[in-house]
């Protein structure tokens, strides 16, 4: 298991050295605002802060609501990209 | 994506599988993270809800999703049948039509002086004895009555004119005009002699005006100068019509359409005097008939030949083409091949 969480770490480690991690972080920014994730995440927002009150909405509130619905909504077409982009980063880097 | 992504092969298969997953789970749940940031600092600077002002205007400026009409609810061509008045003439003017009729109207704007400009110039040439003027007075006088003849570019479209829309097009002082001739028909004889000794004067078959470029127009040739003038002025008058103007002067007092017609016959084609009182009521019926006259016109073109025109053209009472027949001079045959080659050719 070491070895494995050890493969991790360097994975990850070469993603962030090799700023792969920030190109697929904008690259996923980028599509999800293009399919109107984001649009359709801030009208639940929106929900949300009605619901709670505009005054007292707190960071936590929002996250807890958020994410779930969020994860579930990107589109099959952006996970499919992301995927493979991120695969074929492995194959290329990976011992 | 070509192909479908299939999982990295091998025994570490599984876990690099999952730790691809696992990264992808990280960059997601980055962004929404990043969104609920957002969203939090503008709801406490409270620029969150910005776009929603109030319900009044929100719901005065909602998208509308009707068919036949735009997100903002305005019909596409709502303007197209509606009729302006113009304050000048007071007519309705179609809307689409409503600019460039003013333009005209008021005489101001680029196009109106320069056509006013050109029609004082050829005027200017033409208009030199007392009587001929006060008749061409008078035939400005009823061409500036528009009747249905509302759009330039109708007349231009019409293939015969007989001497009044001839007449009207080449004298109306704000008159849309394409045409860069004058007809002859609305002309007196010094008026014929002057710009005969200037211009080129070759009658065109299609619009039956005369060509006011200079004497050495390309276009046309001295022989169709020659026969234009002889046509006009006389059997001996040359490109020099002064000489024979006097003996001539007499067909030209009248220069009234009917009396010109009762005095210029064909030779053998009585039919002249019933279609007199035919083409005085096509004068002033001119735009009702304007449309059939046109496709008998072409008809007639495919049928006569140059001398039996006028009887085919009286016996289809399309007077129109009558009035410019016969308002020819004396000796047609001499202009025919000129003028009517084209029916010479079918004769």
């Amino acid at each position: 298991m070491s070895k494995d969480s050890r493969m991790r770490a360097t994975i990850n480690q070469k993603l962030t050295e090799m700023g792969e991690r920030d190109r697929l972080k904008e690259l996923l920014r980028a599509k999800l605002t293009e399919c109107g994730w984001k649009d359709q995440m801030k009208a639940h927002c929106k929900e949300v802060i009605k619901e709670k009150g505009l005054e007292h909405v707190t960071v936590e509130d929002l996250v807890v609501e958020i994410t779930p619905k969020g994860r579930a909504l990107v589109p099959d077409s952006v996970k499919k990209e992301l995927l493979h982009r991120i695969r074929a980063f492995l194959s290329q880097h990976a011992t | 994506m070509k192909m479908e992504d299939m999982p990295l092969s091998g025994p570490d298969n599984t876990k690099l599988e999952a730790l691809v997953h696992d990264i992808y789970s990280e960059l997601v749940d980055d962004a929404c993270l990043g969104l609920c940031f957002e969203v939090h600092r503008a709801v406490k600077q409270g620029f969150f809800f910005l776009d929603e002002t109030d319900q009044e205007s929100m719901k005065e400026f909602e998208i509308v999703d009707q068919p036949g009409v735009d997100i903002f609810g305005q019909v596409y061509n709502q303007w197209k049948n509606k009729e302006c008045e113009c304050p000048n003439c007071k007519r309705l003017i179609a809307a689409s039509r409503f600019a460039p009729h003013l333009e005209k109207c008021l005489g101001m704007g680029r196009n109106s002086s320069r056509i006013a400009n050109r029609r004082l110039a050829s005027n200017n040439n033409m208009s030199k004895s007392e009587s001929d003027q006060e008749d061409n007075d008078d035939l400005n006088d009823n061409d500036w009555s528009y009747g249905s003849q509302n759009s330039p570019r109708r007349s231009k479209s019409l293939k015969h004119k007989n001497g009044e829309l001839g007449g009207s097009i080449g004298s109306e002082p704000y008159k849309y005009n394409y045409n860069t001739g004058i007809s002859y028909e609305s002309l007196g004889p010094d008026e014929v002699r002057s710009l005969l000794s200037t211009q080129c004067g070759v009658i065109s078959e299609h619009t039956k005006k005369m060509c006011t470029r200079s004497q050495r127009c390309p276009q046309h040739t001295d022989e169709q100068r020659r026969a234009v003038r002889v046509f006009l002025l006389g059997p001996s008058a040359p490109s020099l019509p002064d000489a024979d103007t006097v003996a001539e002067s007499d067909s030209f007092d009248i220069p009234d359409g009917q009396a010109l017609m009762s005095r210029l016959q064909w030779e053998d084609s009585p039919d002249i005097s019933p279609t007199d009182s035919a083409s005085s009521k096509a004068s002033a019926n001119h735009s009702d008939s304007r449309k059939p006259k046109k496709k008998k016109r072409t008809s007639l073109a495919l049928n006569c030949g140059g001398r039996g025109w006028s009887r085919s053209c009286s016996s289809s009472s399309s007077s129109q083409s009558n009035l410019s027949v016969s308002s020819k001079k004396k000796r047609p045959k001499l202009s025919a091949p000129s003028i009517s080659s084209i029916y010479d050719d079918l004769n």
